[in-house]
């Protein structure tokens, strides 16, 4: 059976250049690691719709959550839509910015089970939250266009705001498709701030999935989108036998190619949608937000774009979660996250904010301990990247804050968006994962996450 | 790792499901042998860690309940209009759940007591802090019972109650199965060979949500290849009592929370039916790992809903600890402990059936 190109009309240069775009990670196992990343970096980013904005606004693609919408200068923009914590909700609700001046003194008490009205840490020199979210200010006669809108500040001022949620900046992001005002994984029970994503170009079939690893495309209804190598440009090879273990992902018949979805039509009358010439499927019986597919030899889930590879000190390990970004000895990799308990919800998981939270958790406030018990992932001295996750810094363990390199007792550490990463003491054997969760509320307002690339068996991501 | 084939084997399974249901609920045989000799039974209930519990708890916690981290705070930090840190207060509490000590606990600990309890005599030993089973069984170790036993999250109306059980079948982090092979008589047999695996399915669920007999579960040989184990053991009037494994890993996900339990040494006593079994998973537990993996799965948040206090908890297990001594502080590092069980006949499917299975299409 031949399947051809709905759209039709590619010479055979055309289809060989579209082959290269297709990205086929690597996921040989050799010696218990694996890579979970293009050998070779394609440099692909995904698409986005074109939004009608206002004047000095833009859409940046950036590394790990694809299209944002930035300011003028490439600063990436953030809203902080309510979230409802245990004990009352934190964040804005549309139409309404409460990010202030104002300078909490003591904790909201938003945390169960522990009751408000102490002072908090670091009290004399803690910010505001506009010291570290200023707003997005709108001038006296800004107009509406599209989802964008004007809001009014109780200060007076106005205020853009995105999908009716106002609009910030962060004082962490100094260069365009730095997203550091976010966090790398799942929220939990913190009321984050969010980039104000701008619209994937994708079918209304589907959707983007920000990982670890990348964007991954998965259908509307969060099933993985798996391609296979078997298959050719515009040629799927599925048929028979396959078909009982992969099903195509059928296009409508009034369905149109855009951007770098494709339709081809399979049989007389049924379609399947591509992506970058690659027929699409989705794995039967599968459960949704699996990629069970991905062992399958010969198939793997389909991204938009990747994440950069992890440097070269880093290694992609198994273990009875899933896939877990390991240090070059195989010990599992956590992040730290942190957000305190006021009602602006200010993050403390930066080396630059306070560090009583971690030192907490990582050695019952002992600075020495902690580095006992968490270490830092050691970096070379000349460590360089060539993106805007990953990169070296100097940090003084004792307190924790970063450092100049003649200071005594400095480290020079890897750093995930500009936070140290860690590895921990328990963990023995490649694999393990004894810290996963690791602090107040799993981890998430606290403590240590794993790093993790897959979670098909447990977790979040 | 084929789904479609998992597919078909449940409802292989499920078309012979009712031979089995004749073989035994319709026309209970007086024996019986599963074909060809092996029989699997995937867990579906964890129902407590091996708590044994009267009616009115006066038999095992005549003092009442333990208090849980909220009661312990209220006491500490008293709403007495004292101006008080954060650090000295909920940052205070939050290091000491991280890092717990064996120091002299400030709250009062209430033991379970009594002179029964659940488990097995794990070290051929009656010793007098042993206990006694229902059926008259002595030198039963289970130390872990008076640690957890009087405190309400370790009891059916406790979280743990409540919501393990859903977990344990819901989370595909969980799912573990024993198999046994050499069963000439699911009644008595001198030596049955029993295995370990994670696997990779779903329950068999009923239109009630019960879980059923019938189901097939697909060995784990990747991911879950450190939870494979094997041991000997022997059926005794229906009742499955293993020889030790040397070490079993029991995982346990929560709320998406995957922890995995250390057994140091591990024995199964399961009363055994064609349908299902029931009884406990018990040894040697480690205590460290216990302890972690309790907060790692159960925020203070939580483990406050059924007064569970994380740092006193520590103190007691490091005083009831009863086995592998340290070999440099001679302190033990195990408590004897249970999970007490519920699990339902699966047809286990290994690797090589597995791969066959796909070879042949």
């Amino acid at each position: 059976m031949t399947l051809v190109s709905k759209k039709s009309g590619l010479g055979t240069l055309e289809r060989l250049l579209a082959l290269c775009l297709v990205a086929v990670p690597v996921i040989a196992a050799a010696s218990g690691s694996m890579s979970y990343w293009p050998e070779k970096p394609i440099g692909a980013k995904e698409q986005y719709e074109t939004a009608p904005m206002p004047p000095g606004f833009q859409i940046v693609v950036t590394a790990q959550e694809g299209p944002v919408f930035a300011d003028a200068r490439g600063r990436t923009l953030y809203t902080w839509p309510v979230h409802q914590l245990r004990n009352g909700p934190v964040g804005e609700r549309k139409g309404q910015p409460s990010c202030d001046k104002t300078i909490y003194t003591v904790n909201a008490g938003l945390m169960s089970p522990y009751p408000g009205g102490f002072e908090l840490p670091e009290v004399a020199t803690r910010p505001s939250c506009v010291d570290v979210w200023p707003p997005v200010i709108a001038a006296e006669d800004a107009k509406p266009v599209g989802k964008w809108t004007v809001a009014q500040r109780k200060d007076g001022q106005k205020q853009w705001a995105y999908d009716g949620y106002a609009l910030y900046t962060s004082v962490l992001d100094h260069q365009p498709g730095e997203v550091n005002g976010a966090i790398s994984g799942a929220t939990g029970e913190v009321g984050v701030r969010r980039p104000a994503s701008a619209p994937s170009m994708v079918p209304p079939q589907f959707k983007v999935a920000t990982r670890l690893t990348g964007r991954a495309l998965t259908t509307i209804d969060n099933y993985s989108v798996y391609a296979s190598s078997k298959d050719q440009a515009d040629k799927s090879n599925c048929v028979g036998e396959c078909l009982d273990d992969w099903k195509p992902i059928v296009a409508p018949a009034y369905a149109k190619p855009r951007g770098e979805f494709g339709v081809i039509e399979r049989s007389p009358g049924i379609y399947q949608w591509t992506f970058r010439k690659q027929p699409l499927y989705t794995h039967s019986g599968e459960p949704f937000n699996k990629m069970y597919g991905s062992d399958v030899p010969g198939w793997y889930n389909v991204y938009t774009q990747y994440t950069p590879k992890p440097p070269a000190d880093f290694m992609v390990q198994e273990s009875p979660t899933g896939l877990v970004l390991a240090d070059k000895k195989g010990k599992t990799v956590y992040v730290y996250m942190c957000a305190d308990d006021a009602l602006d919800q200010l993050a403390c998981d930066h080396p630059d904010s306070p560090q009583i939270y971690r030192f907490t958790v990582c050695g019952g406030g002992d600075p020495k301990r902690c580095l006992e018990r968490f270490p830092y992932v050691p970096a070379p001295k000349d460590a360089k990247t060539d993106n805007a996750l990953w990169s070296a810094m100097w940090i003084d363990p004792m307190t924790g804050k970063k450092a100049k390199p003649d200071q005594p007792g400095v480290l020079h550490v890897w750093a995930y968006r500009e936070r140290p990463v860690y590895t921990h003491y328990r963990d023995k054997a490649p694999g393990d994962m004894t810290a996963d969760q690791w602090g107040e509320f799993y981890g998430y307002r606290n403590g240590y996450k794993a790093f993790w690339l897959r979670t098909d068996f447990g977790g979040r991501e | 790792m084929k789904s479609s084939h998992s597919f078909s084997m449940t409802i292989v399974g499920a078309l012979m499901l009712p031979m089995l249901a004749s073989a035994s609920a319709v026309d209970t045989p007086k024996d019986w042998a599963p074909p060809g000799g092996k029989i699997g039974y995937v867990l579906t209930n964890e129902i407590s860690w091996g708590v044994r519990e009267t009616p009115d708890h006066k038999e095992e916690c005549p003092d009442g309940f333990n208090i849980g981290p909220r009661e312990q705070f209220a006491e500490l930090f008293p709403k007495d209009g004292k101006k008080r840190t954060l650090a000295e207060t909920q940052l205070k509490r939050e290091a000491e759940i991280w890092s717990p000590d064996t120091t002299p606990d400030e709250f009062p600990f209430h033991e379970a007591t009594g002179k029964y309890a659940l488990g097995i005599n794990l070290d051929g030993k009656d010793s007098p802090e042993d206990f006694e089973s229902d059926d008259g069984r002595k030198g039963i170790d289970n130390q872990l019972f008076r640690v957890v036993g009087c405190i309400r999250n370790y009891r059916q109306e406790g979280e743990l109650g409540i919501i393990t059980t859903k977990w344990r079948a819901q989370k595909p982090f969980n799912r573990v199965t024993f198999e046994l092979t050499g069963v000439d008589s699911l009644k008595n047999d001198p030596e049955v060979t029993v295995s370990y695996y994670r696997t990779l399915d779903t329950l068999l669920a009923g239109p009630t949500g019960n879980y059923m007999p019938g189901g097939s579960q697909r060995v784990d040989a990747r991911w879950g290849k450190r939870f494979i184990a094997t041991a000997k053991g022997r059926i005794v009037n229906g009742v499955l009592e293993t020889e030790k494994f040397d070490r079993l890993l029991v995982p346990e996900d929560g709320m998406g929370d995957p922890a995995i339990n250390i057994f140091r040494t591990a024995q199964l006593r399961l009363k055994l039916t064609p349908e299902g079994a029931e009884g406990v998973l018990g040894g040697f537990v480690d205590v460290e790992q216990w302890y972690y993996a309790m907060n790692t799965s159960w925020a203070t948040h939580h483990a406050a809903y059924g007064q569970a206090s994380a740092a006193s908890i520590y103190k007691v297990l490091r005083r009831l600890a009863d086995g592998f001594p340290d070999p440099e502080t001679g302190q033990n590092t195990a408590i004897s402990g249970y999970l007490s069980v519920k699990l339902v006949q699966a047809y286990v499917i290994h690797p090589e059936a597995q791969s066959s299975s796909v070879a042949a299409k």
